[in-house]
């Protein structure tokens, strides 16, 4: 029978910087992890914006024909000869093929987009202004990020907040007529949001007018700051409202069944069994476990205010980053298009590698190297 | 918990409604009663510059939103035009809307001329012009008119625009073609066939073959509009005549690579559902056909394709140079040429569409025949209330502030212009309704020409001389020198001397230099001379405003461009020289003129974009890396702020050494600071001289406002009389049969002749046309000319004279007995074209009636 050898106690010292070196390694792979992704995320909407330069073509015969068109309409040009209205054709053509430089092959121009993006340059817009007149992406973007965040903030963090109060609440009354109502109603958020403010739209802007039927603010603007905020809010609710509606029964019913299947784990039936009050099991049994998903899908959230809404925006006219990339896609402005792109993705990694760190933070179970110590 | 959530719930629902019932800050503009009311004179009086004190311009990219809008009183005036059939139909039944109607656009069918084999090896029809000549008979534009556009679109034959002057000045011949080319399935049927046949096709069980191949056609159609259905209604034409009709739905993207950049040889379409668009009457029409018939409309292979018959060939090109000696001449090539084209069809055109302008039904506003209210210069003039004077206006459109306002080279986008021109006040102003220019801030002026140009002058504004040469004087300035900054003279830069095709004499108004920029400065010289000189200056490298992107169109000018004097300097007499020539001498007047801008606006944007911050030009923008300069909003403001403050400090005046003699007495320090006062308190630097000034800009939040410029020297009313266009409306009234001559007492009658009886008494036939405007007679010296074509039933024209006139709106047509016998027995036609001096639109009329053989008319027991 062999003896085993007795454990050899380590220093603490080597115990910390074991942890250390880990850690760093650990932070090293995965930012590089991420940097990879975001890289390919970046280079993959370079190549799907300009469908693998094919947007060169359309884009010369596009100049071409406005150049075209525009000699054509003009009168000044009526009595020029065909030689020499070919000719100035041309002129205007080459000054744009020129500035766009379609005269550079595609893949020359992707690999300087990809590395102007992955320094977060977000350089000039080919064809778009920002609304107040600059060509700079930086401002075009940085112009419409309030009104986005501020529709899209309100909404969500509305959303967020009431689906998981209600849902903790639901969570202890399963099978209520509430309970039951919330579940019936769950389907109903498969319409989307603009769905909802069509009829918003129709219901409180044209058959009862309470509300106005679009944009962010009155026209003109009030000049007054308490006017202009009174007016911001009314401009606010229908969009608010239809975002609201869209999300919030689909989401209450999501964080139940999220809280039910937590408040079935043994240790909350056990601390139930114990007699702790019911407020204590939910912030202390339930909550605490279930704080890195709930924490997850805030942040993610909250990034995801980046994209804005498309449709929505449109529907009821605001200047968000929505609409915003929505004419990007329409002018092919592919600045634009990898500005909102490359930021997002910086953001989504970021959030990523945060949440990677705060899981570590918030529930002790999870520790680098399958949990070894 | 449950208590919280429920105030929560409570508190949110309180807040609602609070803010829900709370009145806006400002209220919003009165919704538009039904009731039409007309303003009297008397409110009218003593009203200078626009009719109404404010307007507000919002975003609305919603066309489906409009009506509603409208009728909840939001918005007064949506500025884009409105093609969508469901809309139009519910401006049409509401009573708080109203709309008025533009043309403009044009639908056609685009053939591919190749072939006859393609590089596929398959067939193409269409290289035969025969066949694409039956393709007019074969399609219906009633049809596609009515059905397909949903009554927003009319028939359309020819080359030239139903709605554009020269249609109207060859209405007769336009009707003519039309009915020869009207719709007639059968005949179209028999020539396609017959084509087919000769090309060695041959129709197996009703499909046809060629080298044992079906015939297979491409159609490309363009799906955003109605030219998806117009695609499939031509698709199943051909599939009924035999043809395999491939059908590629495509986008304009999508299909401008196939059609304009591919070789049509390649046989990759073989018809394609073009469009094209006019923003302006275009009052000359003579170069449409070189443009859509022949190799020299564009270098694409497309037209590189096209094989115009060598007559149809040199008419077009004799017509693109107007190498006519006079406007007879002109006329009658025209009328070949619509022959030829119809022989070629090319294109076959199919309608020409309508665009609605919708307005709350107590706004009037002069709306362009061609461009709409976007494209109306007249607008700011007109705009009002029909039931009051003064009021706010809220006019929703698609874009706003789309690109930098800057008086050079800035915005060109067409709502931004529809905003600019509120602002502007040009020296002469198109109408509406024919696109002839008048005088805003003329007298007067005097056009003279070489004898040999062929110019016709209709208003009388102007005076037309005509003379063997015109010598340009020495003094006459006709370049710039950036590096000695003075203007180059004739005299310096041709001391042989030369010559122009014309000279334009500019009488200005006496008051010109009485008059106000927006900031309350006063007009000087300096405002005429100095975009004349950045427009030589841009030009030239040696100056640090040069942009490579000016060049083409700067030497495009300079070609005919033979130099400028001013005569008097007040009153302000200018004479300006070129080779340039119009068919109108307004429009040549009008294309010469010098345009008075601001110079101390112009300033700052010359000082900034020779300090490398800013660039007037989005090209030169984006060479320099630097912002394309905007006066109303953005990075730009603050650097022309600080500009301003360096100029009103040191009294900067560029180009002084030509400048200096052209201002007047401290004229340079009160500029900048009443351009420092406007900035101060309106934040942005956009001044100018029009009925309205803007008042404040709000890019993100996407308005904009203006208000009238109480400073406006013009009657209100001034241009008043444009706000509808006056187009006839017929009543064309005869007997439905009448007997014909006997044949022996048509061997009796002379063979030629008027086709029309002096004498109404000894007439075999009369016919009563009464044209009227709004139950009114139609002013007869309004009217141009009212044509009758008359036809017999196999569809001949037996003849073509003018209308008498009678009373007030009434005019007879009495064909002599002559005239009668020569139709035969039948159902005939007597076709009327009427032609008005107040809008560019024909209107026609048609009356059928049978011949019978004589004593038809007897009642048989």
């Amino acid at each position: 029978m062999s003896q085993s050898p007795a454990p050899i106690q380590r220093p603490a010292r080597r115990g910390w910087l074991r942890d250390l070196r880990r850690l760093l390694l650990y932070t090293a792979k995965r930012l590089l992890a991420l940097f990879v992704t975001v890289l390919v995320g970046v280079y993959l909407t370079i190549v799907i914006a300009n469908m693998g330069g094919q947007v060169d073509e359309l884009r010369r015969v596009q100049i071409r024909s406005e150049a075209a068109e525009a000699v054509r309409a003009d009168p000044a040009f009526q009595d020029l000869s065909s030689e020499e209205r070919h000719e100035l054709i041309e002129r205007q053509v080459a000054l744009e093929v020129e500035r766009l430089r379609l005269d550079e092959p595609f893949m020359v121009r992707s690999v300087d987009y990809l590395q102007q993006a992955m320094r977060l340059d977000l350089g000039r817009a080919e064809q778009m202004h920002s609304d107040r007149g600059s060509r700079a992406v930086y401002d075009i973007i940085v112009e419409r990020l309030p009104a986005t965040v501020l529709l899209f903030g309100t909404a969500n963090l509305l959303v967020f907040f009431t689906s998981v109060l209600v849902a903790l609440f639901l969570s202890r009354r399963y099978g209520s007529a509430l309970d039951r109502s919330v579940v019936a109603l769950a389907p109903t958020s498969a319409a989307p949001g603009w769905f909802y403010g069509i009829f918003l739209i129709l219901l409180f802007a044209f058959v009862v007018p309470w509300l106005p039927a679009g944009g962010m603010v009155a026209v003109p603007p009030p000049e007054s700051n308490w006017a202009y905020a009174g007016s911001l809010v009314r401009h606010l609710l229908l969009p608010v409202a239809a975002m609201f509606l869209s999300q919030i029964f689909i989401s209450i019913y999501s964080w139940r069944t999220f809280f039910l299947i937590h408040a079935s784990e043994d240790y909350v039936e056990m601390a139930r069994a114990k007699g702790l009050p019911s407020r204590l099991i939910e912030r202390r049994y339930i909550l605490r476990p279930t704080l890195s998903p709930i924490i997850t899908s805030f942040l993610l959230m909250l990034i995801g205010l980046w994209s804005g809404a498309i449709i929505l925006e449109q529907v009821f006219n605001w200047p968000g980053l929505g609409s915003l990339l929505f004419q990007a896609i329409g002018h092919r402005d592919t600045p634009v298009i990898i500005g909102s792109v490359v930021i997002f993705a910086y953001l989504l990694a970021v959030t990523v590698f945060l949440l990677d760190i705060l899981y570590a933070l918030l529930d002790p179970r999870v520790r680098i190297e399958g949990g070894q110590r | 918990m449950k208590r919280l959530v429920l105030a929560g719930l409570a508190l949110v629902v309180v807040g609602i409604v609070v803010v829900a019932v709370r009145p806006p800050s400002s209220s919003p503009p009165p919704a538009a009663p039904a009731v039409d009311e007309d303003l009297t004179a008397d409110e009218l009086e003593g009203r200078r510059g626009a009719l109404v004190d404010r307007v507000v311009f919002t975003q609305e990219a919603d066309v489906g939103r409009v009506t509603g809008l409208i009728e909840a009183g939001k918005i007064q005036v949506f500025g884009q035009g409105i093609a969508n059939p469901t809309v139009f139909r519910q401006l049409r039944d509401s009573l708080q809307a109203d709309y008025d109607v533009a043309y403009g656009t044009t639908s056609e069918l685009t053939l591919n001329p190749a072939g006859p084999t393609l590089e596929t090896g398959g067939l193409n029809p269409f290289h035969v012009p025969a066949i694409r000549e039956a393709l007019n008979r074969l399609v219906d534009r009633d049809y596609v008119a009515q059905e397909l556009y949903g009554g927003l679109a009319v028939p359309r034959f020819l080359p030239l625009s139903t709605a554009f002057p020269d249609y109207a000045r060859l209405a007769g011949v336009a009707r003519e073609l039309e009915l020869r080319y009207a719709h007639d399935p059968e005949a179209a049927r028999e020539t396609i066939f017959r084509e087919m046949e000769a090309l060695g096709a041959e129709r197996v069980d009703g499909q046809w073959h060629y080298d044992g191949e079906p015939v297979r056609l491409i159609g490309l159609i363009r799906t955003e509009d109605a030219r998806r259905q117009v695609g499939d209604y031509i698709a199943n034409l051909l599939e009924d005549l035999g043809f395999v009709v491939e059908r590629r739905y495509r986008t304009a993207e999508e299909a401008s690579r196939i059609w304009i950049a591919t070789d049509p040889a390649a046989g990759q379409w073989h018809f394609y559902t073009g469009s094209w668009i006019a923003i302006a009457i275009q009052r000359d029409q003579a170069q449409v056909f070189s443009f859509y018939y022949t190799p020299r409309g564009r270098a694409e292979p497309l037209w590189q394709a096209y094989e115009p018959s060598p007559e149809f060939d040199e008419l077009t090109e004799r017509l693109q140079r107007r190498d006519y000696a006079t406007w007879e001449e002109r006329q009658a090539m025209m009328a070949r040429a619509l022959e030829l084209a119809m022989e070629n069809s090319a294109r076959v055109w199919l309608v020409d569409q309508l665009n609605v302008s919708a307005r709350a039904a107590n706004v009037e506003v002069a709306v362009d025949l061609a461009g709409g209210l976007s494209g109306s210069a007249l607008w700011p003039y007109t705009l009002r209330y029909t039931d009051r004077v003064g009021g706010e206006m809220v006019f929703g459109t698609p874009g706003l502030l789309t690109e930098p306002w800057n008086p050079v080279a800035g915005s060109n986008w067409i709502f931004d212009q529809m905003i600019l021109r509120a602002t502007q006040d040009p020296v002469v102003l198109p109408d509406p309704f024919t696109g002839l220019f008048r005088p805003q801030r003329i007298d007067s002026a005097e056009v003279t020409v070489q004898e040999s140009v062929p110019v016709v002058r209709t208003l009388d504004w102007l005076d037309v001389n005509r003379v063997d040469e015109i010598p340009v004087p020495e003094a006459a300035w006709i370049d710039w020198d950036s590096e000695a900054q003075a203007f180059v003279s004739v005299g310096e830069k041709h001391p042989e001397g030369i010559t122009a095709r014309t000279r334009v004499r500019v009488n200005y108004e006496e008051a010109l230099f009485e008059r106000r920029w927006h900031d309350g400065s006063r007009f000087s010289l300096a405002d005429i001379v100095m975009p004349w000189i950045l427009t030589f200056a841009r030009a030239d490298e040696a100056s640090p405003l040069f942009d490579v992107a000016h060049l083409p169109t700067f030497e495009a000018f300079q070609r005919h461009f033979r130099g400028w004097h001013i005569v008097s300097r007040d009153p302000l007499v200018i004479d300006i020289y070129s080779d340039q020539i119009f068919p109108d001498a307004e429009t040549i007047a009008a294309s010469r003129a010098p345009q008075p801008q601001p110079w101390h606006t112009l300033a700052l944007g010359i000082l900034a974009e020779r300090s490398g911050e800013l660039a007037f030009s989005s090209n030169k923008a984006d060479r320099l890396q630097v912002d394309w300069m905007s006066l109303v909003a953005g990075p730009s403001v603050p650097i022309l702020a600080r500009h301003l403050e360096a100029a009103r400090a040191d009294e900067t005046l560029p180009y002084a050494s030509v400048l200096g003699d052209l201002v007047g007495e401290n004229e340079v320090a009160e500029r900048y600071r009443a351009l420092a006062d406007w900035h101060a308190e309106r934040d942005h630097f956009w001044v100018d001289s029009g009925p309205f000034q803007l008042a404040s800009v709000h890019p993100v939040a996407g308005s904009l406002v203006l208000e009238r410029f109480a400073a406006f020297p013009d009657p209100a009313d001034k241009w008043l009389r444009f706000s509808q266009p006056m187009v006839p409306e017929l009543d064309l009234e005869g007997p439905l049969v009448v007997e014909s001559v006997s044949p022996a007492h048509r061997s009796a009658l002379p063979d030629e002749g008027d086709a029309q009886q002096d004498d109404d008494e000894t007439s075999a036939v009369r016919f009563d046309l009464e044209i009227t405007f709004q139950g009114e007679p139609y002013p007869r010296e309004a009217i141009e000319e009212v044509q009758y074509l008359l036809f017999d039933g196999r569809g001949n024209l037996v003849a073509r004279d003018e209308a008498r006139p009678r009373e007030a709106g009434r005019w007879r047509i009495a064909l002599t007995p002559q005239t009668l016998a020569r139709l035969g027995t039948g159902a005939n036609s007597l076709e009327i074209a009427v032609t008005s001096q107040r809008v560019a639109l024909p209107t026609f009329a048609s009356h059928v009636f049978a011949t019978v053989p004589p004593g038809g008319l007897e009642v048989v027991p």
